[in-house]
């Protein structure tokens, strides 16, 4: 077992057929690796221009969906089954609403745990990880979306996942759910020793959250770039470091697409 | 909230208006036609209904029928939710197979052949409707079930959750709100087949009052029994509701 590198994703390729029976490259060749965090958990996000290729990489690495070529290893060995520890979050959410919090959180163990004590002390501390403590027989109905990832995330953190999947978590939130939402992120990075992946086509938000991000060419999805944040910097909208990131960002963005910048 | 309670306090208003009208029109001024009975007639005839009609008897038999049907119907979809939800499985396709002849032989011919095959059985009104609620039930799960949020499924699929369990849990689960809706399409459905069933076989039920009314141009006893059918139907369309909003109040939109 390799503890150095968490996930390898090696020469992903997903073709789907599209209208009339022509076939669509999704994703091609995809190559990354995310080493294994010492100490904590780590944010690295996947940027690109549209979220297709995005959610359909994300599906893939949680083995929701199978890829057409290429393969998969967590912590150095090979899966091809969901195990419960790469938890895939949608963008919109994945909190049923016909059970309440508790037993949202309580769906992610209950049917792999055998122990009733077990699976109460993991329910309890994700609750009461993210903040739904005294909310446990609401439903996800009745609140907000922000109320509603917290559910998912507890969930995951019920499941003991060890990589995170997040599917534009911040797309369509404003104001103080948007803040909200993107503190928990960096919550759950540093409390728990799990890796969140971030799919986003936001620059600033990815800039903002990730350790690292995994720039990716459209139609069909590549990576095409890497760049690593250097968090001793200081990093606000307004700072200088955040300014040339993006500019830079945005003009590999350009560059994929080949279009000429003004 | 505010559009839904006007629309049922107009409705009401039509109600009680059509009741007057009755009432003015052929109590008063119209009291002998062949249209409508009397209001005082309609009266009266409840005690006929019961004594010579046999109503309480018959109306057990075709009641039972209708929603005893829908329940076992219903419990047997859960029960076989595993397999009916299931794609390209073949209890579905065998199922859904019937689905085909039904687009082109309607369910009373069916009844016909029923009743050929067992003139005498007192089961068979009882058979008829199940079968009618049992293949009505899984086609309507199968159609809603490729409507079911693919979050909820890729979520739990990822999660590691075993694949029955997201069929039991989560599929199955999300289609209650629209499998109870469609209950009070399939009652109202499973009554009119089924009067058409026992009015053409006789023998027992409130189609076997319909044809005795017909018979006896009784067009009081005809009319009450309508009323009687309404009024079922009604209360049976209040009580799914009612269950609906108490155990299946969420939305998937």
């Amino acid at each position: 077992m390799n503890r150095e590198i968490l996930l390898e994703v090696k020469n992903i390729s997903k073709t789907v057929y599209g209208m009339a029976g022509s076939k669509v490259r999704v994703l091609d060749n995809v190559n990354f690796q995310i080493d294994n965090p010492e100490t904590k958990g780590q944010i690295i996000s996947l940027a690109a221009v549209s979220s297709p290729e995005l959610t359909s990489l994300l599906k893939i690495i949680s083995a929701v969906e199978k890829p057409s070529e290429g393969a998969l290893y967590l912590y150095g060995k090979q899966f091809h089954k969901p195990e419960g520890k790469i938890v895939f979050i949608p963008e919109h959410s994945s909190s049923f609403p016909w059970l309440d919090v508790e037993q949202n959180v309580k769906f992610a163990v209950k049917f792999k745990n055998n122990n009733p004590e077990e699976i109460d002390k993991k329910v309890k501390e994700a609750i009461l990880f993210a903040g739904l403590d005294g909310y446990e027989t609401h439903f996800p109905d009745d609140n907000s979306l922000g109320f509603r990832f917290r559910i998912s995330v507890a969930r995951a953190i019920a499941a003991d996942a060890k990589i995170l999947l997040l599917d534009e978590p911040l797309r369509n939130l404003h104001g103080e759910t948007k803040k909200e939402i993107f503190n928990l992120i960096k919550e759950i990075s540093k409390k728990f020793n799990i890796t969140i992946i971030i799919a986003s086509t936001n620059i600033s938000d990815s800039i903002l959250l990730s350790d690292k991000i995994f720039l990716m060419t459209r139609h069909p999805g590549k990576v095409a770039d890497t760049i690593d944040i250097d968090k001793s910097k200081e990093l606000s909208i307004h700072s200088d470091y955040f300014q040339v990131l993006k500019r830079e960002i945005e003009k590999l963005f350009f560059g994929y697409e080949n279009i000429p910048l003004k | 909230m505010r559009l839904k309670s006007a629309q049922a306090k107009n409705l009401y208003k039509y109600i009680i208006s059509y009741f007057v009208l009755w009432i003015l029109l052929f109590e008063f001024i119209l009291p002998v036609n062949n249209i409508l009975p009397k209001p005082s007639v309609v009266l009266l005839s409840f005690s006929a209904l019961w004594n010579y009609y046999r109503l309480p008897y018959n109306f057990s038999v075709t009641i039972s029928a209708v929603y005893l049907s829908i329940l076992i119907a219903y419990f047997i979809t859960a029960a076989l939710s595993g397999y009916i939800v299931r794609k390209n499985h073949f209890v579905t396709e065998l199922l859904l197979s019937f689905h085909w002849f039904s687009n082109f032989i309607p369910a009373i011919i069916f009844g016909f052949f029923l009743i050929y095959w067992l003139p005498s059985s007192i089961y068979i009104e009882y058979l008829f409707a199940f079968l009618i609620a049992l293949f009505s039930l899984v086609i309507r799960i199968n159609e809603e079930s490729a409507k079911v949020k693919h979050e909820y499924i890729d979520s739990a699929v990822s999660l590691g959750v075993s694949e029955s369990v997201i069929l039991k849990k989560v599929i199955w689960k999300s289609l209650q709100p629209s499998i109870i809706r469609y209950l009070i399409v399939l009652q109202f459905n499973i009554w009119s087949v089924l009067i058409s069933f026992e009015f053409i076989k006789g023998g027992y039920g409130l189609g076997r009052i319909y044809r005795l009314a017909i018979n006896y141009k009784d067009l009081s006893a005809l009319f009450t029994i309508s009323i009687i059918v309404g009024v079922t139907i009604y209360l049976g369309t209040l009580l799914i509701n009612y269950f609906k909003n108490k155990f299946y109040n969420w939305s998937l939109d």
